[in-house]
């Protein structure tokens, strides 16, 4: 009985339930509470209740998920929950919104001749090269916002750049609205089938995000033309695609579809890891860079490390290696997604601001970090998840 | 006391953080967003058709000519000339144009198509190349990004690929 | 007009060699690797020699410009052959990536393996100026796929000049990825960039290998 309950800790809960008194938890969250308000106030001032319960929705969940992360004194469950939430909720809403518009999730040629390609921040690393070179972006976007779409490449890369200034690769954990896909379905399973092959392999997995970024950036600026997008993201198949019009453009559909159901459905089932973020994804390694300038990390205090590896077993991307763990650090690819932190019984693995001495308040630290990152998650994740609520409000029956 | 001030130092820099956090929304982004309106960059040609050459008048309509869009060396498409007929619903129902593309006063392309009343309708058109530095196109619609004719909002976009041979490539 | 596709062709040439810098790196890194690690430690005798090998390099790059030119200029221009010679050429380049690839680190560069001497690990070379003048022009010569491409579209240029131009260009890109190595802090990192630099040269032999398959299917069946 002792040993079931301790292994069941050992994946779940760390700390007891209660870190923090209900009283001080509330006055923790109370900025998150008035950040929301003050982040969803114009949605209640427009007309529309669907969009007053998207945001009164938003507002609560966001609100009520920062409260249990400050009750229990644990980040990654609560986070994501969240992070689930809005990558389901994101393709609903999008696709919705597709289909209402032009009746097909294709993009036909005639859109993108137009510019009216929502620009997504996946194709950031590719654009540099030739934008830097020839003063071209290689998308069929617009640079300015228009009627027909809101969504354009200043906008966007502005967003993103701002976001990434303050998470930097902890993007992957609030701000992408792709990865809880994985996040979700490596959560169904109890243990992982592949746990040999992630630790036997892992090593050299998680260096191909790099080789991906790098053919991607090159390629790309080589022949102009998004090879990510137009070749390897796997996400199309839930968002937008060129229309199949050839025998090309139905091999892209095929590897879209395929690295989909085996990246993001199949392998995070099998293995209880973010495979196509870990081992694929070469946005995720153009973030890690960011990790160099970003304050915030996970230190591991090694006088109370037994190296039990229970924080290599949690982690969902494999940043965490052997040696990396006996220096007492992660590797550049940590996404500061909390669940090393929450997964070890001995408090070694510790939140931490870069110049301040390790495992000294690192409670301190992790709420400067969450404040930051919460904030920006409501702001960015919340609105898309409001808008995805008010969707669905919009097909149900009763008005 | 290096060790005080490097923390003090930690802890400004993670008060920043939270104010840049905070700024986000209402004055990062729209700086950042001006920045990259403002750097100079344009769409890729290969998209957005390049830029316009000139502008022919019609009755009720414009016919307007694109700069020939020549690909860089290992870009994957065909060179080829855009040109645009606008507004699209007060062209007439049958369009059949002789276009002079090269600005020489003689018509270089005759663009044909027919104008279906449902916006949304996949349409087709054909290109007859009147002289050997084009590439004629029969009953084509989206075929690429250098050959189609489509319907793109209130324009008709029709794109001719240029005779490599005579192109130079 | 021509200046405007003299620096366009510059570009080209610079963002070619930057593409396929990583074969570069991983073609010739097994050889410049442990040429460095013998090397006494030092930023500025990394940063001499590796001058000395890059500028050697470039002077083979030089060489086999001026003769893929004399070559490509007596092919006449409307020769339906070449769109087959291109084809044929991506899937031969995209099979030497992969067999580049998967053979590291027991394959070296041809002209290393001729220049045995010079590369001894364990073992400091002597005369180490003329052992980087060597290294860097045999490796500057070799045939490695990146280069290959180069040479292609070199030798389609109208004037000798524009061709070693383009080289210089294409060399310039390349030489970007050899700047690591200029201590040995970088050098001692260089497992995962050059597994790095290997996997990617896989990438790249699939994307060689589907555009010549794409060319030769489209030849065979649409002419």
């Amino acid at each position: 009985m002792a040993s079931q309950s301790s292994s069941l800790r050992a994946s779940t809960l760390r700390r007891p339930v209660a870190f923090r008194g209900v009283g001080r938890s509330i006055l923790l969250t109370l900025p998150i509470a008035l950040w929301s308000l003050l982040m969803f106030t114009p949605s209640f001032q427009r007309a529309g209740r669907d969009e007053h319960v998207g945001a009164l929705a938003v507002i609560v969940f966001m609100t009520s998920l920062f409260f249990l992360m400050m009750r229990t004194g644990e980040t990654y469950r609560w986070r994501r929950i969240f992070f689930v939430a809005l990558a389901f909720l994101f393709p609903f809403g999008f696709i919705a919104s597709l289909i209402a518009e032009r009746g097909t999730m294709s993009i036909p040629i005639s859109r993108m001749v137009s510019g009216d390609t929502p620009f997504c921040f996946m194709v950031t690393p590719s654009i540099i090269l030739p934008a830097a070179f020839a003063r071209t972006i290689i998308f069929p976007g617009s640079i300015l916002p228009t009627a027909s779409n809101p969504h354009s490449i200043a906008i966007m890369i502005g967003l993103w750049f701002a976001v990434t200034l303050v998470l930097g690769k902890a993007w992957c954990s609030y701000a992408c609205f792709f990865g809880g896909i994985e996040e979700g379905f490596a959560a169904i399973a109890k243990r992982s089938r592949l746990h040999r092959f992630i630790t036997r392999y892992g090593h050299i997995l998680r260096l191909v995000p790099w080789a991906i970024l790098v053919f991607v950036v090159l390629v790309s600026a080589a022949i102009f033309e998004p090879v990510y997008c137009m070749w390897l993201c796997p996400f199309k198949a839930v968002t937008e695609f060129p229309a199949v019009r050839n025998v090309e453009t139905a091999i892209q559909m095929g590897i879209f579809v395929a690295l989909f159901l085996g990246l993001v459905v199949v392998l995070p089932y099998l293995t209880k890891k973010r495979t196509q973020c870990g081992f694929f994804c070469p946005f995720g390694a153009f973030q890690s860079i960011f990790n160099k300038i970003n304050l915030f990390e996970i230190r591991f205090d090694r006088e109370k490390c037994v190296d039990c590896t229970l924080c290599q077993t949690s982690c969902p991307t494999v940043a965490l290696s052997k040696e990396s763990i006996r220096e007492g650090k992660t590797l550049l690819n940590c996404m500061k997604c909390g669940a090393c932190v929450d997964a070890c019984k001995k408090d070694a693995a510790v939140w931490h601001l870069k110049g301040t001495p390790v495992a000294v308040k690192p409670e301190r630290a992790r709420l400067l970090f969450l404040y930051g990152a919460w904030a920006l998650a409501t702001m960015f994740g919340g609105s898309i998840l409001a808008n995805s609520v008010a969707t669905m409000m919009h097909w149900l029956p009763v008005k | 006391m290096r060790a005080r001030i490097l923390s003090i130092s930690a802890y400004m820099g993670a008060g920043l953080t939270l104010l840049v956090a905070v700024c986000v929304p209402f004055v990062l982004m729209g700086v950042f967003s001006n920045v990259v309106a403002h750097a100079g960059l344009h769409i890729d040609p290969s998209y957005s058709g390049g830029t316009i050459a000139r502008t022919i008048q019609r009755n009720g309509y414009r016919i307007v000519v694109y700069q020939p869009v020549q690909p860089r060396m290992l870009e994957r498409i065909e060179p080829f000339v855009q040109i645009v007929f606008e507004p699209a619903d007060s062209l007439p129902a049958r369009v059949s144009d002789e276009v002079d593309l090269d600005g020489d006063g003689r018509p270089d392309v005759r663009v044909s198509f027919t104008v279906p009343a449902d916006a949304s309708a996949k349409m087709r058109g054909d290109v007859t190349a009147l002289n050997g530095g084009y590439v004629s196109l029969a009953n084509v619609a989206d075929e690429s990004f250098s050959r189609m004719v489509v319907r793109s909002g209130n324009q008709i976009v029709v794109r001719v690929p240029l005779n490599r041979s005579v192109a130079g490539r | 007009m021509a200046a405007l596709s003299l620096s366009a062709s510059a570009g080209e040439a610079l963002v070619l060699g930057l593409a396929t810098g990583p074969v570069c790196l991983a073609t010739c890194g097994p050889v410049v690797v442990p040429w460095l690690m013998v090397q006494p430690r030092g930023v500025r005798l990394h940063s001499r020699q590796l001058g000395l090998f890059l500028a050697a390099r470039l002077a083979g790059y030089m060489v086999f410009a001026t003769a893929v030119w004399l070559v490509g200029s007596s092919i006449p221009r409307a020769w339906t052959g070449r769109t087959w010679l291109m084809g044929g050429i991506e899937v031969l380049l995209a099979a030497a990536l992969v067999v580049y690839a998967v053979g590291w680190p027991h394959r070296r560069c041809a002209a290393a393996k001729e220049a045995g001497g010079l590369v001894r690990i364990g073992e400091a070379p002597s005369g180490r100026r003329s052992g980087a003048l060597a290294l860097g022009f045999l490796t500057g010569i070799n045939l490695c796929p990146p280069f290959l491409v180069a040479g292609v579209r070199a030798a389609q240029l109208e004037h000798l000049s524009a061709a070693l131009l383009f080289f210089v260009c294409f060399f310039a890109g390349t030489a970007v990825w050899f700047l690591p190595f200029l201590s040995m802090g970088f050098v001692q990192r260089t497992p995962a960039v050059v597994m790095v630099a290997r996997m990617v040269a896989v990438l790249l032999a699939c994307w060689y290998g589907f555009s010549g398959v794409s060319i030769l299917i489209e030849r065979t069946f649409y002419g």
